[in-house]
């Protein structure tokens, strides 16, 4: 045989050239055949459409509450509170608001329904002291009726001024309105939250702000419970990836292929995140419309969870996948991932208090900010107290240092989900403290962003160059 | 030459895998690779096939440096104990494999169809590998190497697990790719089938290329024969530079003869045999040349110095 004839290509055809769109969808199938096998999926879609069920089967419900909100609209006139932040105001600032006159509803009647869409007609009267103060005129109490720091709870229809001319001169002025639902009005209105057709009360009789309400349910859902317990599954399915590829026996059977082994890589962690992006999808998009059927809101804020969660779970999975290439060993990538995030959340939760500590320190005898909704269930703000002397606030400590230090360090993943909280705060009218603390400029989304995407990127990068360069 | 390889070299820290082999291949050949496990058999296929990068020497694939992506895209890799991914079913591994290697879908699903029924799987490519048998996972990795209608196959092993009927196909399968001028490696340790099947054999040992050249080369004829008469031949039946021994109790028995002590040389002197046993009256019923197997050959030369 040692002189056989050069043959043409054995099958005529020349050879076929792998595209990068070619080679992406296959990884692409590859990797969504992997994870059904996983079966978790299936398990998962199921826990979402229970949740959804569940949710379905739940009841929210406005309790009266006119006249406690008509008298809080009244008592507050007594300050000029247009455009108050009380997030970040003293008493002392609002104090300097006072006009010297007190407000009162004398009588009010719904005019339809005592609910947050009802009308009212309800009578006001203002005593001043008539040396001091002036009468004020219908027109800029109607402006200013109903309106509490930002919020609007209730918008003046028609006023007119009832009372005769000498009580004016005694110091006592009355009018006769009519008021609508302002814009905030609703969100802040006490609404009873109850699951299986009230079999089971989550809110507590009286009810509690349906914006809270709406808030809880929609934070447990994604970035809180929810989102944690499918990302904590997603990890688990998504560690076997990279361990069940490089695996001898199955590693040659890629790498001999005429393509890049940074694509087979590189696709394999995308196809995994886009599936996980898939699922998270499914859990905001439910959580959306749970809350848009129960409580008829529909503010998109909480979608900014889906870019949120997935930037989170797109560094957990580059973690993943360099330690899956490193040790080829799915327990090793499952655990090394799980105590990551274990470091990411509790240096994210000890900066957090760290932070808090210097606004404490920087805020001492001033007031502490109260949420609306807190304020409007009569809690009182307080002071903030100085630390008794010889402690040190948290932020000096030298765990409170090392806690800075080691966050600062990290890619600030906790920013991401400050973005948002703050933004559902936003939606549903909740202000407060966590709100002073997020808007202190301590917290940064775009830098949370970043360094995500950074942290992510490198952690990817050396995976790549080493599955690149090692030898099968 | 499809394979051109010299002077390669491999080092694992301080383990040689390769110490300096050369080898040409032409084209249409069907290849055996032969030594003992950790000769270096895998290693020099690994290399040629661009996954291990060699410590010193040059290979060549079908005239290119080894692992240009150009190379891979006419080669077809069956590696030893592969693992093929246990969530795929045939049909959809194939598929992946296909695609990796840059076949268009249209070609991918008709290969793929014809692969699993020339190799008996057709009917289970719904099934998932985790289901298979050794000899179902073997033939899909067969089907795998030849998807995309390479121009060169290495196999390891490839009849491993497979039954005599499968491994008969298997053999039919690889020697009318050959036919279709297919170059073809192959590493077994089945040395029967080496032999029955392979153009050319190569003998490895530690890491260095012991003997290479076609089978006949290698098992050249042996000075001895397989005789049997009429009846056994008296105790006192003896020719001159000869020697007679009993294989069985069948009365089978081999003659050796001695090249040295006879003057006429090995055919003079089995010659001279038959005339003396004719004139002891003995009838010869069977007379038949002793050949080596590859077998002696590789236990002789891979077996020197004990297990590497």
């Amino acid at each position: 045989m040692s002189s056989q004839p050069e043959p043409a290509a054995p099958h005529g055809a020349p050879p076929a050239r792998p595209t990068l769109p070619r080679t992406f969808a296959a990884m692409l199938r590859d990797t969504w055949r992997e994870f059904l096998d996983a079966k978790v999926l299936y398990l998962l879609l199921l826990a979402i459409a229970l949740l959804f069920g569940t949710a379905l089967t739940g009841r929210i419900e406005p309790q009266p509450a006119g006249r406690q909100y008509l008298d809080i609209a009244a008592r507050t006139l007594a300050a000029d509170l247009e455009g108050v932040d009380l997030a970040s105001e003293t008493l002392g600032d609002v104090a300097g608001r006072f006009n010297g006159a007190i407000y009162a509803i004398t009588t009010a009647e719904p005019l339809t329904s005592d609910l947050p869409d009802g009308r009212w007609k309800a009578t006001l009267t203002r005593t001043f002291v008539p040396v001091v103060g002036v009468a004020e005129p219908s027109e800029e109490l109607a402006s200013r009726f109903g309106r509490i720091a930002d919020g609007e709870l209730w918008r003046v229809e028609e006023i007119t001024e009832t009372g005769s001319g000498w009580a004016r001169e005694i110091g006592s002025q009355t009018w006769e309105m009519t008021v609508a639902p302002g814009r905030d009005l609703r969100l802040l209105w006490p609404h009873r939250f109850s699951l299986f057709r009230d079999g089971v009360e989550l809110a507590g009789t009286k009810g509690a702000p349906l914006g809270l309400e709406v808030l809880i349910l929609q934070k447990l859902l994604t970035t809180g419970l929810g989102g944690t317990i499918l990302l904590l599954v997603s990890v688990a399915v998504t560690a076997a990836f990279v361990p069940n590829m490089v695996r001898k026996g199955t590693l040659e059977l890629l790498l001999v292929r005429p393509i890049p082994r940074w694509q087979l890589l590189l696709f394999k962690y995308v196809g995994a995140l886009l599936l996980v992006a898939g699922l998270l999808g499914l859990l905001i998009l439910a959580t959306w419309l749970i809350t848009g059927i129960l409580a008829g809101i529909w503010t998109p804020g909480v979608l900014l969870a889906l870019p949120s969660l997935l930037l989170f779970f797109g560094l957990l999975l580059s973690v993943s996948v360099l330690t899956g290439v490193i040790t080829r060993s799915v327990i090793s990538a499952m655990l090394v991932t799980v105590a990551y995030w274990a470091v990411l959340f509790i240096a994210g939760q000890m900066n957090n208090v760290a932070v808090e500590s210097r606004i404490r320190e920087a805020n001492v005898g001033k007031m502490r900010p109260v949420s609306i909704a807190d304020s409007l269930r009569g809690k009182q703000p307080r002071r903030e107290e100085p630390l008794k002397p010889g402690r040190k606030p948290f932020y000096q400590t030298a765990v409170g240092r090392t806690a800075e230090a080691i966050y600062s360090l990290l890619p600030h993943t906790e920013d991401l989900d400050n973005l948002v909280d703050r933004q559902l705060m936003r939606d549903y009218a909740v202000a407060g403290p966590f709100r002073a603390l997020m808007e202190s400029g301590e917290f940064s989304w775009r830098r949370g962003i970043v360094l995500t995407l950074l942290h992510t990127a490198t952690f990817l990068a050396i995976a790549c160059t080493i599955f690149a360069r090692r030898d099968p | 030459m499809v394979v051109s390889v010299n002077q390669l070299e491999k080092h694992y820290g301080v383990n040689r895998a390769l110490g300096g082999v050369s080898l040409d291949v032409e084209p249409g050949t069907l290849f055996g690779l032969l030594g003992q496990n950790g000769a270096g058999k895998t290693t020099l296929i690994k290399i040629l096939l661009g996954l291990v990068a060699p410590t010193a020497g040059e290979a060549f694939l079908l005239g290119q440096p080894v692992g240009t992506f150009s190379a891979r895209r006419e080669v077809g890799y069956l590696p030893e104990d592969h693992r093929l991914p246990e969530y795929h079913t045939s049909r959809s591994l194939l598929d992946l494999y296909g695609a990796l290697q840059g076949l268009p879908r249209r070609d991918r699903s008709r290969r793929a169809a014809e692969l699993l029924d020339l190799l008996g799987l057709a009917g289970r490519e719904k099934l998932r590998i985790r289901g298979y048998s050794k000899g179902m996972k073997q033939r899909l990795g067969l089907a795998q190497a030849l998807l995309h209608r390479p121009r060169v196959l290495f196999l390891d092993e490839p009849t491993d697990g497979v039954d005599p009927v499968g491994r008969k196909e298997i053999r039919d399968l690889l020697l009318e790719e050959r036919r279709r001028g297919v170059t073809i490696f192959i590493n077994s340790h089945l040395l029967g089938e080496v032999e029955q099947l392979c153009d050319r054999v190569a003998i490895l040992r530690k890491g260095r290329l012991i003997v290479t050249g076609t089978v006949p080369e290698l098992t050249r004829q042996k000075a001895s024969w397989i005789v049997r008469f009429d009846r056994d031949p008296p105790a006192s039946f003896h020719v001159p530079g000869t020697s007679l021994e009993a294989v069985d109790d069948s009365g089978t028995l081999r003659l050796v003869i001695d090249s040295i002590v006879t003057p006429a040389g090995p055919d003079g002197a089995l010659d001279g045999f038959v005339v003396a046993a004719g004139a002891a009256g003995l009838r010869l019923r069977h007379l038949e040349r002793e050949r080596a197997t590859l077998e002696d050959l590789y236990l002789r030369i891979a077996g020197e110095g004990g297990p590497t």
